[in-house]
């Protein structure tokens, strides 16, 4: 693996992207922009999961804090979003370690559940809270963003943008995993104890596993917030963070190319099955399931039955040459 | 004080709808491993079995009530082979996913079968109040604790008086042994599935009555059963009892006395200083951290 | 000085003693076996030695620093090496990746730096083919030694193994004993060895320490282990019984 798979795939990104942004509706080019804003965040879930195998049930809150800091910081304060963006994703960062300096010492399930507690904590207060976030009335009118004096007004710019956000984060997100951090949080899923006699302090990679994770989640929610332009707690309840698992787990855990591919999947599956009529959810919940069984290693797994056997330079089992192929 | 009274026999039987759920959620958690994250969704099909044999096939409520738990004991056997016979061997995370999955399917397609207008699911002793020192009491709130306890009786005998449930137990701690031992381990685990959705269909006629029958209720529920569980002790069944009842008379108490709004916050904020203080909750076993 | 020390260490799980009272002492360059009959608590004396169990009693110290209740990164960091009596490499990485993982142990190395430290690593060890393979791929016994190029990446002064040698064909045992030598001697490494192997625990070691229900027994050359009536005994002791069974 070298430092130009992430430059391949930031651009890669980029052309499809900008393909697609010529061919589609407006109507399909702004759920075109919300996958590709779920996308950033299911690639930062995948520093948690994928990469250093915590199972956070609470990445809406941190998409949902770095919105909220975002929204508060441009209307109460009337800052621009652009100073406003980063500031939050930092808020969040710093929220993530303090949060994750208690509750990374719990694994598995445990921890699952913490995160789970700590979303739906944060989906009350923020409904409740209501002189400062407006309760479930949310915040609305949040500025569009500028760039050289354009208004990213209409779905087909912003998506541009989006578009260009993911493909640095996407790149980024390529080279953290092909460096030695990326090593440490991988080497630190596969056996904590292993990792420590390797010198790696897993204490502290998790905690940057889910520190990088709750900074994805932040630009996710600001991007968001302003491209909708106006949030409400719905947007980050504990539902959107095991959406966001789901995605991750439907295009393939431990892949950046999994992440946006199941980002891609799980926002437009439920317009693909709109033609099932009111049933479409109903399907949507047994496709996924179907992915499950189907295709254990997500998206990225997916081989067609006649190419298996040109696969010839794995000599391992089937499924670690799978899980090889996943990781870019 | 009668106003306590009153609150604290609504908390009670709240919380035992809770502990139903949450001991359901052990009963397959420690014999499967898996962590259902539908168990609130079971609870609400549970409650729209009651709506479908009493309101809409109007049957008397000794049959409508057989006839609901007939059909989720099938539905409980019908989950065991969607999901976790395919599944079983996933990691966790990929489970859980799957019965979020199903979750969705359960939703929506009671929304499909009875749209999203609330229904009044009638109790067997509608309308009828006592009267219990000065304070003005629901007899389906006294019925809810009474069943609640004989549930959880029941339970007792199964579990540690007949072959059955020893039999669950043993495949519980040890599939291989147990396996060994010659229990048709299959049929038992499929039992436990069936159990916890008997359980959770019990919950939810008794539940009807107290809330609007309303195909969105199940995730609530869930999180109530999950903080049960961690507060009591993750895989413990006294745990979830204990832990059922502790959430229900929280929110029934919080919301009166401290915040109706944040209500659901206290039980939250305890199961979270649990995991941190005490991940293995009242009655569980202790964590194991190193390997 | 002794490079590793450990002094009075004494470990107890539930009522059964795993270790008591037990001393050790790695002198630099020196090459110490371990040995026992199963359950004699070596694999408990490395755990406490690099961390990953806190003894009841006893002390650690490493270069004279005292490390009993150091964590186990922290040891490894100040020159412990280990392996696993299982094999634990990382199987979601590659067999470079594994390594470069442990070369990573001093920060500010760049990445075509880490690379070129593991490939040396895996060249000595004769794996250089193997690098770019996965961990899945490779037979049990390369995979263990996947895991003592990781140990040895992250330049320990002193490397112990949990019984290297199980599950080698004796082919791969004479190979892992010249390996061992060699690299005793091209980097001043100490080496601890568990080992149930006789053979290859002679040829090496020169001392030996005997564990046998947590206690030690003896330590010595390997001439005057080979006739000490009290290892002898604890040998011949288990063998009735398991004769006896
Ligand atoms: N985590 C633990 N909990 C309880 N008992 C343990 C634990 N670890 C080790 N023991 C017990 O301590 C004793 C010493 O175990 P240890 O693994 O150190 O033996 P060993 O000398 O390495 O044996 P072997 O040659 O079989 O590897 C054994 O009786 C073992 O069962
Ligand atoms: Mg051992």
């Amino acid at each position: 693996m070298s430092m130009r798979f992430p430059l391949l795939l930031g651009i890669v990104i980029l052309i499809a992207g900008l393909g697609l942004s010529m061919l589609l509706t407006d109507y399909h080019l702004r759920l075109l922009n919300l996958a590709v804003i779920s996308a950033i965040a299911v690639i930062g879930l995948n520093f948690a999961f994928g990469y250093a195998g915590l199972i956070s049930l609470g990445h809406a809150a941190f998409v949902g804090t770095g919105a909220y800091g975002v929204a508060l910081l441009t209307t109460l304060l009337g800052w621009s979003p652009w100073l406003a963006l980063p500031v939050a994703v930092a808020g969040t960062a710093i929220f993530a370690v303090l949060i994750g300096l208690p509750l990374l010492r719990l694994k598995g399930h445990y921890l699952a559940l913490a995160t789970l507690g700590l979303n739906v904590s944060f989906s009350m207060v923020a409904a409740n809270w209501i002189e400062l976030t407006g309760g479930t009335n949310g915040i609305s009118r949040i500025p569009e963003l500028q760039v050289a004096g354009h208004a990213l007004a209409d779905e087909r710019s912003y998506l541009w943008f989006a578009l260009a956000v993911l493909a640095v984060s996407a790149a980024v997100a390529g080279l953290i995993h092909a460096s030695r951090h990326g090593r440490a949080m991988i080497a630190v899923r596969d056996d904590e104890t292993a990792a420590s006699m390797t010198g790696i302090d897993v204490t502290r990679v998790k905690i940057a596993a889910f520190v990088l994770s709750s900074i994805y989640a932040a630009v996710a929610g600001g991007l968001f917030a302003c491209h909708m332009r106006f949030i409400s707690p719905e947007d980050f309840s504990y539902a959107h963070s095991i959406t966001y698992l789901a995605m991750l787990i439907v295009g393939g855990e431990g892949s950046i190319v999994g992440a946006i591919l199941g980002a891609l999947l799980l926002t437009f599956l439920p317009e693909w099955l709109r033609f099932l009529g009111s049933a479409y959810l109903a399907f949507f919940g047994v496709f996924v399931l179907a992915i499950l069984v189907f295709l254990p290693s997500g998206l990225v797994g997916f081989r067609w039955p006649g190419s298996l056997r040109r696969d010839g330079r794995s000599k391992g089992p089937a499924m670690v040459a799978a899980s090889k192929e996943v990781r870019p | 004080m009668t106003d306590f009274i009153q609150l604290f026999i609504n908390g009670l039987a709240i919380g035992g709808v809770y502990a139903l759920a949450a001991i359901g959620f052990v009963i397959v958690y420690s014999a499967t491993g898996v962590v259902n994250f539908a168990a609130g969704q079971f609870v609400m099909f549970g409650t729209f079995a009651g709506v479908a044999m009493l309101l809409n096939a109007e049957l008397p409520w000794p049959v409508g009530y057989g006839a609901a738990l007939l059909a989720m004991a099938l539905f409980g056997a019908l989950f065991f082979a969607v999901l976790y016979l395919p599944l079983r061997k996933s990691p966790v995370v990929t489970i859980i996913i799957g019965t979020v999955a199903i979750g969705i399917t359960m939703q929506n397609a009671a929304l499909l079968a009875f749209g999203s207008w609330p229904f009044r699911l009638p109790s067997p002793v509608e309308g009828v109040n006592l009267t219990i020192a000065g304070a003005t009491i629901s007899a389906h709130a006294i019925a809810v604790v009474v069943v609640t306890a004989v549930m959880v009786a029941l339970l007792w005998l199964l579990f540690f008086r007949t072959s059955l449930g020893i039999g669950m137990r043993a495949v519980a701690q040890d599939i291989q042994a147990a396996r060994l031992m010659g229990l048709k381990v299959n049929r038992l685990l499929a039992l436990s599935w069936v159990l916890a959705a008997l359980l959770a269909g019990i919950a939810g006629l008794m539940l009807g009555p107290m809330w609007f029958a309303d195909t969105s209720m199940g995730d609530p529920i869930a999180l109530k059963a999950f903080a049960a569980t961690i507060i009591g002790g993750f895989g413990s069944l006294p745990g979830a009892i204990v832990g059922g009842l502790f959430v229900g008379l929280s929110e029934v108490l919080g919301a009166s006395y401290v915040s109706s709004a944040y209500k659901d916050l206290i039980s939250f904020g305890i199961m979270i200083v649990f995991l941190l203080v005490r991940p293995q909750g009242v009655f569980g076993e202790r964590v194991q951290d190193r390997g | 000085m002794s490079l590793l020390q450990a002094t009075g260490i004494a470990k107890r799980y539930g009522g059964l003693t795993a270790l008591s009272d037990v001393e050790l002492s790695v002198g630099e360059d020196e090459f110490i076996a371990v040995i026992g009959p199963n359950g004699a608590g070596k694999s408990t004396l490395l755990n406490v030695l690099t961390g990953l169990v806190l003894p009841d009693k006893g002390r650690v110290l490493l270069e004279g620093r005292d490390m009993t209740r150091a964590a186990a990164h922290k040891r490894v960091r100040a020159g412990l090496g280990r392996t696993f009596q299982h094999g634990r490499p990382f199987a979601r990485l590659s067999v470079l990746e594994n390594v470069m993982a442990g070369a990573a142990i001093r920060s500010r190395r760049s990445e075509a730096e880490l690379r070129k430290r593991a490939m040396t690593v895996l060249d000595q060890m004769g794996l250089a083919a193997d690098a770019q393979a996965a961990i899945g791929s490779l037979s049990y016994g390369r995979r263990r030694m996947v895991e003592m190029c990781r140990a040895l990446a992250c330049e320990p002064r002193v490397l112990l193994l949990d019984e290297p040698a199980a599950g080698l064909n004796s082919a791969e045992v004479d190979q892992l004993a010249d390996r061992l030598s060699d690299l005793r001697a091209k980097h001043r490494l100490a080496i601890v060895l568990i080992e149930h192997n006789m053979g290859m625990v002679m040829r090496l070691a020169q001392r030996i320490v005997v564990l046998n229900f947590g206690c030690k027994i003896a330590e010595g050359t390997p001439s005057e282990i080979q006739r000490d009536p009290a290892v002898l005994s604890a040998y011949l002791g288990e063998g009735h019984r398991h004769a006896g069974v």
